[in-house]
């Protein structure tokens, strides 16, 4: 549907007419009641008003402030425009739907880099403009032509204390070797970082991973299947180990901090090995404010003091190299590109997983259930 | 009665028809639109149902759910006959509270009920924590986060759905049918086997459909309770639609669903009455 950019053009024409005294007010509300747009916004300024600020499509939760904090107050002292949420989770469906709908409502979707590879080449996103965001500001291989990493998250593992105490794992060989370290473990359901991770147990050097040999993978996820459960959501996973259900949980290593405050220290992160995921912000093809105001915003977000403040907010790693050097010293730990980690971590390949995710989860959740 | 068709459709349908337009309009427009995506995409055609024929993941995943919504099914229902019974039976005030007891759960969200599972019957729940403390077990009991976790969160959850329309079966039975059967010389459990039960079918019927519709189509408790290994329809086609963009497979997964139910109402209908099953069910 093209009604939306039609009506858009139609509405602000009715604006300048009604403040010309060339259209009734009445005529005029009924055209913004079509448009669908708030007349408050429209009557304080033109159309355009109604345009005036970015939607981000995030997760919620705590990242609601964090990215007004970190991102959206930076962005109003720069350019006057607010910052909007949308909290209801930008998944690849969804944003295929919004995009095919023709009812674009979302400016920047907090995705994953993957999804930009995906949605890209169904031609679902609008191409990043790298005169406006820098290509320095982020991972050498992050930033593609239709997403670029904003952060890094990851797959790390927490272990418990108690059981391994004297004798710690300290890797994904570990991880998967139940004689040597009995108990159960927790995986992520959606295979992502799961099937690296058998990888690596299985003895693939960590920069020959690409594209993964599935089958290898699987037979190693199977492997340990007796022992293992799996997650579908980061909650979930914090759950499994609060609730002592596991011995060993993959986690997304920005809850690792919280796990070992929750557990009191019992359970305990292992960076070594941690499999880089770069967060990515891609933008709805044809989204309301236009390309060059959240081609901005994304710039904004690459800046060095919101990378750190995302960093203490949310534990979501800095992807900027500006920005390493400045992780505080009682985050290092948990950060994947801090001096003691970025040498031990292993970096997805967001190519390979936008190309053949899809296969990929299938087959990984009839390897499992 | 006059002839013109407008009369004999009569006012009352005319009160109604901008609603039916509506749910024409809202509820089958998007059902043919995802049966029309069943055959279109990725490409035109059949493949996405040929696929069932193909693919053992697929059938082992209908496998999966068939099989776990008809054994909550036959629990749901034969513990739900035994609660409807005992009301029906019971004096006046227990029955209100027990009323009230199966309503109670039947309000209480799906969610809750399945986090209240896992601190119950979890590794470290009540129950394992209570039995490893007095030495009966040594390993925890691996209640959750398996199949059987899953059938326990499902037939806790669809007793209610049974109990209601027993419940109202059962109480329009005639209790004189009973006595005149143990005055003929029957025993109890053979005045219950022919007499009770023969009468409470269709009570059981709608039963047994509604629970077993309704498990069809369970997510949440599947998802968590089975701790990721048991991978029913419903999950899966939300993983279709959102992660992996096979909506085509989605699509026809749904349709398969929506046919599968029509198809067992149709069979069931050259059986019984339907309306007097779900006649039966307004309790």
């Amino acid at each position: 549907m093209n009604d939306k950019g039609f009506m858009r053009e139609t509405l602000a024409e009715g604006a300048v007419a009604f403040k010309e005294g060339r259209m009734d007010r009445r005529t005029f509300l009924i055209l913004c009641g079509m448009a669908g747009v708030a007349t408050q916004a429209v009557l304080t300024g033109d159309a355009e008003a109604a345009a005036n600020e970015i939607v981000m499509w995030n997760w919620g939760g705590q990242a609601e402030q964090c990215h007004g904090e970190a991102i959206g107050a930076p962005f109003k002292a720069e350019t006057g425009m607010d910052l909007k949420f949308d909290t209801s989770g930008p998944l690849q469906g969804k944003i295929k739907e919004m995009v095919d709908s023709g009812k674009v409502t979302a400016d920047v979707c907090d995705a994953d880099l993957f999804d930009a590879v995906a949605l890209g080449a169904s031609g679902h996103l609008e191409a990043i403009d790298y005169g406006v965001v820098s290509k320095d500001r982020t991972i050498d291989r992050y930033a593609l032509e239709y997403g670029t990493s904003i952060i890094l998250y990851g797959y790390a593992f927490v272990y418990d204390t108690k059981a391994f105490g004297d004798n710690p794992p300290t890797g994904w060989a570990d991880f998967f070797d139940t004689k040597k370290f009995p108990g159960k473990r927790s995986l992520y359901k959606w295979a992502n970082g799961s099937l690296e991770a058998a990888l690596i147990a299985d003895g693939v050097a960590k920069d020959a991973l690409y594209p993964l040999d599935m089958d290898r993978s699987l037979a190693k996820i199977k492997s340990i299947k007796d022992d293992s459960i799996y997650w579908g959501s980061a909650s979930e996973a914090h759950s499994m180990v609060v609730n002592g259900e596991v011995a060993m949980c993959m986690v997304w290593q920005n809850r690792g901090r919280g796990i070992e405050k929750d557990t009191d220290g019992r359970y305990k992160l292992v960076m070594n090995e941690a499999i880089a995921m770069p967060g990515a912000y891609i933008v709805p093809k044809g989204n309301p404010a236009g390309r060059e105001a959240v081609m901005k915003f994304i710039a904004t977000a690459q800046s060095v003091p919101a990378q750190l403040t995302l960093l203490s907010c949310l534990g979501m790693t800095p992807s900027n190299p500006e920005a390493f050097a400045q992780i505080p010293a009682d985050l290092q730990p948990y950060a994947i590109t801090s001096a003691q980690n970025i040498d031990k971590i292993v970096y997805n390949d967001p190519v390979w997983w936008g190309e053949k995710g899809g296969d990929a989860v299938n087959a990984f959740l009839d390897a499992i259930s | 009665m006059n002839g013109s068709p407008l009369a004999r459709i009569g006012s009352g349908w005319l009160l109604v028809l901008p609603f039916l337009a509506l749910v024409v309009a809202l509820f089958l427009g998007p059902i043919v639109d995802i049966l029309r995506l069943s055959v279109t995409d990725p490409e035109p055609g059949l493949g996405n149902y040929a696929a069932l024929m193909t693919s053992d993941s697929l059938a082992r995943i209908l496998w999966t759910t068939l099989r776990v919504c008809a054994i909550t099914t036959l629990f749901s229902v034969a513990f739900g006959y035994s609660i409807a019974y005992a009301m029906v039976h019971g004096v006046r005030r227990d029955r209100n509270w027990m009323l009230s007891l199966v309503l109670v759960s039947f309000w209480i969200s799906v969610l809750v009920r399945t986090f209240s599972w896992l601190m119950l019957l979890g590794r470290k729940g009540l129950v394992n924590e209570a039995l490893a403390g007095i030495g009966i077990i040594s390993q925890p009991i691996e209640f959750m986060r398996n199949e059987l976790g899953v059938l326990i969160g499902m037939v806790h959850y669809m007793i209610p759905y049974a109990v209601l329309p027993l419940l109202a079966s059962m109480q329009t039975i005639d209790t004189r049918l009973v006595s005149a059967s143990r005055s003929l010389g029957a025993t109890g459990s053979q005045t219950f086997w022919r007499v009770y039960l023969p009468l409470t079918r269709p009570g059981l019927v709608a039963a047994s459909l509604l629970v077993f519709i309704l498990s069809l189509g369970f997510y949440v408790t599947p998802a968590i309770l089975g701790g990721g290994k048991v991978l029913m329809v419903a999950e899966y086609i939300s993983v279709q639609i959102l992660v992996t963009l096979r909506w085509g497979t989605a699509a026809m997964l749904a349709a398969l669903m929506l046919f599968g139910v029509l198809g067992l109402l149709f069979v069931m209908s050259r059986f019984m009455k339907l309306s007097t099953i779900f006649g039966g069910a307004r309790a």
